[in-house]
């Protein structure tokens, strides 16, 4: 398994990561553009963030530790024109732990696409933000998570 | 950034799910592959103190350290005392002194260079200083978060994820023991519950079985550290957290927390 993800790496080296990477960079850039009202209203959003790409109908768990207290915005962005993706919260038990969500296509043109969920943790533990691509032209379309906290 | 951003990369295997824009309302995780299920994120030190800004008005200049601790000059112990001086930051913040959110500034670039990080940390360290001396504390707390963040991904290009764990490690640590003694004080199952955090210690304790290196795996602090995340497991087992569990835990991650900043195995 090791040998093959290394095999992987060179793979991707080889066919052109630096192309994979500003794709990514640019669903992260749509990332912080979905989370964007959420920092007018207060939210901190996190410097790091998570991303790759999935075919459609994957899904990808982003596992965090929230804390009871806390209320969060989870903002997913792509960059894959025609795509659509959501993001939905799940506690530890495998129950939806959103309070409000969204899916919207970004600016006429941009071919961006985001979504969000708003978790308000009734109890401190493990969550699982749920990235799905649900529709896309593409085979592989490429997704960026951040989150924010206040 | 980009180095966290490998794994799940390459982990976007194939799995039919079956959400749809309306989310189902239970999922079974159990079904999810491995492969499909992120390490769990490590919460950054803001998150958990915007929590206990929440709890009352606790008395921050009591949980101040006298001393940031001695660097030894082993790499290990100065990753851990890194950690834990940024923790010492927040703290430092809660109790508003902002000569001592300084200081810990200047620290904080004196043990990057000691383990060959400093560029990564210099603007944020003088950036500290000056939001110190301005007594923005919700920029200077973004800038330790920040700090913190930045020191890891420096030591990730260096190729040292080892060591940028043991950072996150020595945070965690001085940050739970911070935490700890504050629930304890004056206890409540709403304040103990912020320790429910079973996923992260066994991340860490995951990170740490797995180093690259047998070398600092086998070195004694870090297998104080190894011990110290097995004997705190059980204590935050599911379920509510007595005060004697948060009082346990006060005393295991503060006799650790004195190993690291003293230096001495």
């Amino acid at each position: 398994m090791k040998t093959l993800k290394i095999l992987f790496v060179l793979a991707l080296a080889v066919a052109g990561l630096s192309a994979v990477w500003a794709a990514v960079d640019d669903a992260l850039s749509f990332a912080h553009e979905s989370a964007l009202p959420f920092v007018k209203q207060g939210y901190i959003i996190r410097e790091d963030a998570w991303g790759g790409d999935l075919g459609v109908k994957d899904q990808q768990a982003v596992t965090a530790q929230l804390f009871k207290g806390n209320d969060y915005w989870f903002c997913l962005g792509t960059d894959t024109k025609g795509a659509v993706v959501t993001v939905h919260v799940y506690d530890s038990n495998g129950k939806l732990a959103e309070v409000e969500s969204y899916q919207r296509p970004g600016k006429a043109g941009s071919g961006a696409y985001f979504a969000g969920a708003r978790v308000i943790p009734q109890k401190t533990g493990t969550y699982y933000a749920i990235v799905t691509v649900e529709k896309s032209p593409a085979e592989r379309t490429n997704w960026a998570l951040v989150y924010g906290y206040k | 950034m980009l180095p966290r951003l490998i794994p799940a990369a390459l982990c976007g295997l194939a799995f039919a799910g079956a959400a749809a824009q309306t989310p189902p309302q239970t999922v079974d995780l159990s079904k999810f592959p491995a492969t499909a299920v992120d390490e769990v994120v490590v919460p950054v030190p803001s998150e958990v103190f915007n929590v206990l800004d929440k709890l009352g008005s606790p008395n921050w200049k009591g949980e101040m350290r006298d001393s940031l601790g001695t660097n030894t000059g082993n790499r290990a112990q100065v990753a851990l005392l890194l950690g834990t001086v940024i923790a010492e930051g927040f703290v430092a913040v809660e109790a508003e002194d902002s000569q001592r959110v300084k200081e810990i500034g200047q620290e904080v670039l004196v043990l990057a260079d000691a383990i060959n990080v400093r560029k990564a940390v210099i603007a944020r360290s003088k950036s500290v200083i000056e939001k110190a001396d301005a007594k923005n504390w919700r920029a200077v707390r973004s800038e330790l978060d920040g700090a913190l963040q930045d020191v890891r991904a420096a030591m990730q290009e260096l190729g040292d994820e080892d060591l940028a764990q043991l950072v996150s490690l020595g945070g965690w640590i001085r940050g739970t023991e911070v935490l700890t003694s504050i629930v304890s004080k004056n206890y409540t199952p709403d304040g103990a519950e912020l320790l429910n955090q079973p996923e992260l210690v066994a991340y860490f304790s995951r990170r740490i079985e797995e180093m690259r290196s047998s070398r600092l795996r086998k070195e004694e602090l870090v297998a104080k550290v190894r011990k110290l995340l097995r004997d705190i497991r059980p204590l935050i087992a599911k379920g509510s957290i007595p005060v004697s569990n948060v009082q346990k835990i006060n005393k295991l991650t503060g006799d650790m927390v004195t190993v690291i900043t003293s230096g001495q195995e």
